[in-house]
């Protein structure tokens, strides 16, 4: 490697290419992907999120949730996913294209979170917040996104977790989520991708599409 | 060391200061992540430990230890023996060393305010880039400063051929700056759409290990390796292609994590073609390098027990990106088992043993205790091997039950506590081999040197420390 030059350009294509490729590529393929109409239901998918849920994405990406949970739920003949109630069929990335931070994560330390509210037994706003507050098995709990307030005689908050037992806040207090707990778990009831694209549907072998057509 | 002539000691002399502030920053850096590496297990084990302090919550200590480690060890310990290479192969001291000097105190700057934004809630999720926006700009500016003084050393060479070393550490100066603002471009700035994201980020991650970490790992072990061993490199013609191989297409790796994912299959399907193309470059690397194993210096020690677990690492990266593989290891411990084994398992020791080798060459003076060298050698090898294992069968035993839908993920972390148990207490060797490394260190900043250096340099087998 006698010309210095000539290596430059040699390490400046190498890593060019790999990104004109990899990352140019796929957006030729991804960048315009538009969301659906489904003139049955008159509704365009995949949905926007509501504000509170958009911040609730940033809640999300700052505490670092994707440590322990991934975003993506994998074909049913792909891992246990289907299995697990986790999504009847793939993510598809039009799923994600309204996502401001798409956290499909690499670690699954808990259970995907791509299709939570989703599910066929969903959790509701109350659930989720109990979960947070409380944590549950390996989960820790995430105090620090509620505030433990003192009545001072007044009537309680009516958005003060209803809790039983041993986490049931003192006499004379209540435990209130805080806005980024509400906007987390917003964010969190906003993981649907039920409805299905055409392209989450598995290839069918040809043979086997002329006995049910698929619709 | 079986040159004859002493060793040129202006060159390493001269930049003196500039290289022990990167390398104490460095070791603070690693013991620093060591610990919160440590907490990060304890909090598997136990999710109740710190839960309460919005600081260390679980995610963000995971995101806290991979920036430190990442930003404050590898970077710093890689300018050092980088720059170090780059000075001695160039045959003339390093020049606009003040420039190096304020770049490390800036980019040391942007990590602690990174570690603190993180730490705060301002950090994001994406691999290898959690420190907060507002710091990235100073890390690319520190970068560029402390960058200049390689530059400089290799466009001023005495010699135009260039050796492998410098190809590798030329290629991690320059690429680097490259992936990080495109990184950044693509992700913080302007986020590109939908789960391009996702292979953005992908591309991004593999790149900093393959252009960036890597290579500075391979120039000071392709400049230590014949050096010490006073054996020349066999095969050499073949390194230039093995070098290449590994930059055009390392870059293409980045499909690895992704497979199965809602993203273009092709991505994933390159990334696997890569990963085995990459087994090539492997390959030629233990080839060039065997030269490091069977010798008594201490140096070569370290060195080649990082390329037995470079070229181990490449390989089970080619193996768990298989589809087959990956539908079981994705997603699992055995993951975090693949990244110790590539940055602490190869980049730490290669760059350990640089450390062993140029630390008395730039302060005139042998490490004072062979007792601490042996140690931290004990700690390093045990704490790698038993952590890169445990987490490897901690992912084993999650990837089995991950497959399984009947078993519950209370259960899947009650099978795997014992591993992570064991993973526990080799990140406490770990930690604890480090801080000797850094105390020992300390001694050699801190002392008078006790032999004038002329009379070191005439025998230079005194300054290397050997066990046996």
């Amino acid at each position: 490697m006698r010309n210095g030059f000539l290596f430059f350009i040699g390490l400046f294509a190498s890593v060019l290419l790999s990104w004109a490729g990899i990352v140019l590529g796929s957006n030729s393929q991804l960048g315009k992907l538009a969301p659906l109409y489904d003139e049955n239901e008159s509704k365009a998918f995949p949905q926007r999120r509501s504000g509170v849920a958009g911040q609730g994405q940033f809640v999300y990406d700052s505490l670092n949730c994707a440590a322990c949970h991934t975003q993506q739920v994998r074909r049913p003949d792909f891992g246990s996913d289907k299995a697990r109630g986790w999504g009847e069929h793939q993510s598809v990335a039009r799923d994600y294209i309204y996502d401001t931070r798409v956290q499909l994560g690499n670690s699954r330390l808990g259970p995907d979170l791509a299709n939570l509210a989703g599910r066929k037994a969903p959790y509701d706003a109350e659930d989720l917040l109990k979960l947070l507050y409380t944590g549950s098995g390996n989960m820790p709990s995430y105090k620090f996104l509620f505030e433990k307030r003192a009545l001072l005689g007044l009537q309680p908050s009516n958005y003060a977790l209803k809790l039983r037992g041993d986490l049931a806040a003192p006499e004379g207090f209540e435990i209130v989520p805080t806005p980024e707990a509400n906007s987390l778990v917003a964010y969190l009831l906003s993981q649907n991708q039920v409805y299905e694209y055409p392209e989450a549907r598995p290839m069918q072998p040809p043979a086997a599409s002329k006995e049910g057509e698929h619709k | 060391m079986t040159t004859a002539s002493p060793e040129i000691s202006e060159i390493d002399a001269n930049a003196r200061f500039p290289l022990s502030l990167l390398l104490s920053s460095a070791l603070l850096w690693l013991i620093v992540s060591g610990l919160l590496a440590l907490l990060s297990f304890a909090q598997n084990l136990n999710p109740a430990l710190l839960a309460d302090c919005p600081y260390l919550s679980f995610g963000r200590t995971r995101a806290l230890q991979e920036t430190a480690f990442v930003y404050g060890w590898i970077a710093n310990s890689g300018f050092a023996v980088s720059l170090w290479i780059l000075g001695r192969l160039s045959g003339s001291p390093l020049r606009s060393l003040n420039w190096v000097t304020i770049g490390t105190l800036f980019w040391n700057l942007a990590v602690t305010l990174g570690l603190v934004g993180i730490a705060l809630g301002d950090g994001s999720s994406i691999p290898f880039l959690h420190v907060p926006s507002y710091v990235q700009p100073l890390l690319l500016f520190s970068f560029g400063a402390i960058a200049v003084s390689g530059v400089l050393a290799w466009t001023g060479r005495a010699r135009r051929t260039a050796f492998a070393a410098q190809w590798y550490a030329v290629a991690a100066l320059f690429l680097f700056p490259w992936l990080f603002s495109a990184a950044q471009a693509m992700l913080v700035w302007l986020p590109i759409r939908g789960t391009l994201q996702a292979v953005a980020a992908g591309w991004f991650m593999q790149g900093a290990w393959t252009l960036w970490i890597a290579p500075m790992a391979l120039g000071a072990a392709y400049y230590l390796v014949p050096k010490i061993s006073g054996r020349v490199i066999p095969s050499y013609d073949f390194a230039a292609l093995s070098f290449w191989t590994l930059l055009v297409v390392g870059g293409w790796t980045g499909g690895r994590h992704l497979i199965g994912g809602p993203v273009p299959a092709w991505v994933a399907s390159i990334a696997i073609v890569s990963c085995g193309l990459l087994i090539f470059h492997y390959v030629v690397t233990a080839i060039n390098l065997r030269g490091a194993f069977g010798h008594r210096s201490v140096a070569l020690k370290f060195i080649s027990f990082g390329l037995v677990a470079y070229v181990i690492g490449g390989v089970a990266d080619a193996a768990t990106a298989m589809r087959s593989v990956a539908q079981f290891t994705q997603f699992t411990w055995v993951t975090q088992a693949q990244s110790q084994l590539a940055l602490t398992g190869a980049f730490s020791m290669i760059v350990f043993g640089a450390i062993y080798f140029l630390v008395p060459r730039i302060f005139n003076q042998a490490w004072p205790s062979t007792a601490l060298i042996r140690a931290h050698h004990i700690a390093a090898l045990l704490g790698t091997v038993a952590l890169v294992v445990a987490l490897a069968m901690a992912g084993v035993v999650q990837g089995r039950d991950l497959a399984d839908a009947a078993v519950n993920f209370s259960d899947i972390a009650h099978h795997m506590r014992s591993w992570l148990l064991i993973a526990a207490a080799a990140q406490a060797l770990l930690v604890l081999g480090n801080v000797i490394l850094a105390f020992h260190f300390a001694r050699v900043v801190f002392a008078k040197p006790a032999v004038v250096a002329e009379n070191l340099f005439s025998q230079p087998p005194a300054m290397e420390a050997s066990v046996t």
